[in-house]
């Protein structure tokens, strides 16, 4: 199921719209002028997803590949192990999550990591010692290695009951 | 040989008790029947007996002969309504408990079905007697049984399926339900203008009322079924909610015909009346209950100092729901759901721990009482009432029901599944289209009919479709989903995981959809979040919790469940101080009270968890599996499967002790072990001077230890804000705590240690 011309002519014009310079790239600058995500918690982690590594502009193929992430799955799929896993799997959306956690891309969410990223989502309202309890249990929890820190394996094993191909999909996308 | 001897006195201990069992049960019958038939008989000898009652006082005063002062007297009378409820009550549950000691029934054939075949018996034997046996009469239906099912179903309502798929239990309730009004009544028009029939005489109206009366999924009997398979969410809810939504068109629907049927006529602004009529009923059922839900939520604030009363008011606000939406004609069922899902989150921070458990098993057993008592008198009027069969029309609709349901199930997917993200598979709609039971919700209308002549008819058909549904349905599809290998409702606990990683992403959701510019569903999620918080829960929850964000509360009440199961599975002889995994660093002997910084638990709290503890560690109980039929929702105490679980976190947690002791006592890795922190280096918080001098709950050997060196510690750490020598102190003082702690064995208590107990807990 190919994306239809007529979404990726909506994105083109939100790409335009976001691209106040005109200048074909999206910066920084330009992502945080969306003013919702400046109050998500996690705004700078979304917004650095969308950079490549040591890239500083996003051009309009990067953007929509980001987005593809987000397109509902196709159950129907059949699984062809030939062909490459399709961006909008549950595996590949799983493993975007997982970068947006593990932001040195080691391939695992160390402690720190984590307490990083609970901090971000709880902010002001708690202290230190909860949320590294949390930390700790979410870790005892997840972690079967023993490795004190979460591969993507136990990410998604964790995950196993969620409906992501519900929850990681956008309908606008479709 | 011995043990066969053996087995077969079993067998045979046990049949002989389902003898035993099933004696009794039919003496209370013949009780049950007798005073009920006394019930008719006495309608009109009840104007001599008070009379009588009369005269033998008199008499005795004016004494023309004197009578004996009457030791023994017999007066049925004075106690009869109540001790024939009771009565009836006492026989519905015993025959539930009946069920389940009878090991292979309730295995094959759903509760639903065994108590329909009960009430028959039961109608039959009345009747046999030659008495009139009672009839489900719609007032006591719609007024005391019906409420408290909704209000155990509404209450837990699962909320986040429920809204990821509303749109698809909408269509589903409205125009499956008008579908299957106006197909059911359009269609038995037709096959009754037919000649040779005998059904001339039953115009348009009558049938599209009839059709209205049986289009509707009935939620009791969905629910009774959909306990015992276990299906996956989706599908539960699907059903579920479809026949919770449904009322309002059946209100509606009910209502516009009856008035028609009699005029004859209908007319498009009739129509278009009725069309605004659906509105009106369901929007105002849902901001009727939506009021008393914030009421109730307003009220729970301020409990703190009468928590006795608490869950009473969550009764009587959502009654009163109820009520308040009957008395204009709006949706009764919808109004109830509303002040359920309303006021749930906002009590449920307000109101103590065992409120909260009060509310649960008062609302489980209501409803279960209810439903028992329903499909019993189902029976029961099943026997009784007056029938007129007529086989083209009773086949027909029985036919009609099932075939309509099927098309519009299988239509509406088609449709729906345009719009939604993950789509229904056939074996999806399959299910959805077999679990539309009909049950006593469409009797009860039937019979508020008044038309003598067809309503007889009506009747008999309602109650086959009802049999038809329940038996054949209700029994076959329990194979068919094992058969169609349909995904089963995963059992367990959610975790801390994936609490944190749905917030995640949640957030990144919405994040995505920003970027897109796309106000979609988490969007307004978010939104609607960020409006909760900032406004709402200010207003409606108590002091310090209005601020607590959900991740913590979860956090807290997993931490807290874990250490009562910890105790319970009787970990208390070899974990002196791992008891302190829950969350209880706020609690401090009585001799200081101090603020706090952030609090994380209520004192109210605290006291119910020091109590909890107290009582579990002085006995160890024998946890019993509840059946499945109410099941408390996913309750860690009734979950056998997290003993292994638990014994391996229990190793963990040894395991972190051991490494917490060894290590020197000045900065500590945060272990399971955790609340009981030692002081921070150097960290500015006050609270750290506090916590250090925590006591442990473990056992009450240890505390009395602790209670003198606590008193030390006490005295030597100092108010809040000097910091510096004192810390190391203390931190000495704590050194010696937990060697100490650890050294001694608590063991389970014996009754010698009252008073070391009393000495502790304030």
């Amino acid at each position: 199921m190919k994306i239809s011309p007529a979404h990726i002519i909506r994105l083109y014009d939100r790409f335009e719209f976001l691209d106040k310079e005109g200048s074909g790239q999206l910066r920084l600058e330009d992502f945080a002028e969306v003013k919702e995500l400046a109050m998500n918690p996690i705004g700078d982690r979304i917004i650095g997803a969308f950079f490549s590594p040591g890239q500083e502009t996003v051009d309009f193929p990067s953007f929509v590949r980001i987005l593809a992430h987000f397109r509902p799955t196709d159950k129907n799929r059949a699984k062809d192990s030939t062909q490459p896993e399709p961006v909008n799997s549950r595996t590949s959306k799983l493993k975007f999550a997982f970068q947006l956690y593990d932001q040195d891309r080691d391939g695992k969410i160390s402690r720190a990591e984590l307490l990083q990223v609970l901090r971000e989502m709880l902010g002001m309202q708690v202290t230190e010692e909860q949320l590294e309890s949390i930390a700790d249990r979410a870790i005892q929890e997840a972690d079967l290695d023993r490795d004190d820190a979460i591969s993507f394996e136990e990410f998604r094993k964790s995950l196993e009951k969620v409906n992501i191909e519900h929850k990681m999909s956008i309908r606008f996308l479709r | 040989m011995a043990e066969l001897l053996g087995s077969s006195s079993v067998r045979s201990g046990r049949a002989s008790f389902c003898l035993r069992v099933v004696g009794f049960v039919l003496l209370l019958v013949f009780a049950a029947a007798a005073s009920a038939s006394r019930d008719i008989s006495n309608g009109t000898s009840k104007e001599p007996n008070p009379a009588r009652e009369e005269d033998p006082h008199h008499r005795s005063n004016t004494t023309h002969h004197k009578k004996a002062f009457p030791v023994l007297s017999f007066n049925y009378e004075h106690v009869r309504t109540p001790f024939e409820i009771s009565l009836w009550i006492l026989l519905a549950l015993l025959m539930k408990l009946g069920f389940h000691i009878i090991p292979r029934l309730s295995h094959v054939v759903p509760e639903s079905c065994l108590l329909i075949f009960v009430g028959l018996l039961v109608g039959g034997i009345i009747k046999a007697i030659g008495e009139k046996p009672p009839i489900l009469d719609s007032t006591l239906f719609f007024l005391y049984l019906l409420p408290p099912i909704i209000l155990d179903a509404g209450y837990f309502l699962p909320i986040r399926p429920f809204t990821e798929n509303l749109g698809t239990i909408l269509v589903f309730a409205v125009v499956g339900t008008l579908w299957n009004a106006f197909f059911i009544g359009g269609m038995m028009y037709a096959v009754c203008q037919i000649e040779g029939t005998g059904l001339g005489g039953v115009d348009l109206l009558s049938c599209l009322l009839f059709g209205a009366i049986i289009s509707a999924v009935d939620p009791v009997a969905v629910l009774a079924m959909f306990e015992e398979i276990h299906i996956n969410e989706l599908l539960h809810i699907l059903v579920f909610g479809e026949s919770l939504l449904n009322d309002a068109v059946t209100v509606v629907l009910y209502h516009l015909f009856e008035e028609f049927a009699h005029i004859g006529t209908v007319t498009v602004a009739d129509a278009f009346l009725g069309v605004v009529c659906f509105f009106v009923v369901s929007l105002g059922g849902i901001l009727v209950g939506a009021i008393y839900g914030i009421l109730g939520a307003f009220t729970s604030r301020f409990t703190s100092h009468t928590r006795v009363i608490e869950p009473l008011f969550v009764f009587l606000y959502s009654y009163m729901a109820y009520l308040s939406a009957e008395v204009f004609h709006l949706s009764g069922i919808m109004s109830l759901i509303a002040c359920g899902v309303m006021m749930r989150p906002y009590v449920e921070a307000n109101i103590s721990h065992k409120s909260y458990t009060t509310i649960k098993y008062f609302l489980k057993m209501w409803s279960s009482v209810s439903e028992t008592l329903i499909f019993i008198f189902l029976g029961v009027s099943t026997v009784a009432g007056p029938h007129s069969w007529n086989w083209t029309f009773v086949v027909l609709t029985v036919i009609l029901c099932f075939v309509s349901r099927m098309l519009g199930v299988v239509g509406l997917t088609y449709i729906i599944n345009k719009f939604r993200i993950v789509k229904l598979t056939k074996k999806e709609q399959f299910i959805v289209a077999y679990g539309g039971l009909r049950g006593a919700i469409a009797f009860s209308l039937g019979f508020l009919l008044t038309n003598d002549k067809m309503k007889d008819m009506f009747l008999t058909a309602i109650i086959t479709v009802i049999f038809f549904t329940v038996f054949v349905q209700g029994m076959t599809i329990k194979p068919l989903v094992d058969l169609l290998a349909v995904k089963k409702k995963k059992e367990s606990k959610r975790s801390i995981n994936e609490e944190i990683h749905t917030q995640f992403l949640d957030h990144l959701l919405t994040g995505i959809e920003d970027v897109c510019g796309h106000y979609g569903h988490h969007h307004w999620k978010d939104k609607l979040n960020r409006f909760n918080k900032a406004y709402v829960k200010k207003w409606l929850i108590a002091g310090e919790r209005s601020t607590e964000p959900q991740l913590i509360s979860f956090y807290n009440k997993l931490e807290m469940k874990q250490a009562i199961m910890l105790v319970e599975s009787g970990s208390a002889a070899k974990l002196p101080s791992t008891l302190s995994s829950v969350s209880m660093q706020n609690i401090q002997p009585r001799a200081q009270p101090r603020g706090r910084i952030i609090p994380r638990i209520s004192k109210g709290r605290e006291e119910e968890i020091r109590k909890l503890l107290r009582a579990n560690l002085q006995k160890t109980r024998q946890r019993l599996r509840s059946y499945s039929r109410h099941d408390l929702m996913i309750d860690p105490f009734e979950d056998n499967m997290s003993e292994v679980r638990f014994r391996k976190q229990r190793v963990e947690m040894e395991r972190r002790m051991s490494h917490y002791l060894t290590v020197p006592a000045n900065r500590q890795e945060a272990p399971p072990v955790r609340k009981v922190y030692l002081a921070d280096d150097g960290d500015s918080r006050a609270v750290s001077g506090r916590r250090a001098t925590q006591p442990n709950l473990s056992s009450p050997d240890a505390v009395s230890l602790l209670d003198e060196s606590s008193q030390r510690a006490n005295q030597r750490s100092p108010d809040p804000p000097r910091r510096g020598p004192e810390l190391q102190e203390s931190q000495e003082e704590q050194d010696q705590l937990k060697l100490s702690r650890c050294l001694s064995d608590p063991g389970p208590n014996k009754d010698g240690d009252e008073d070391k107990n009393k000495g502790f807990i304030p």
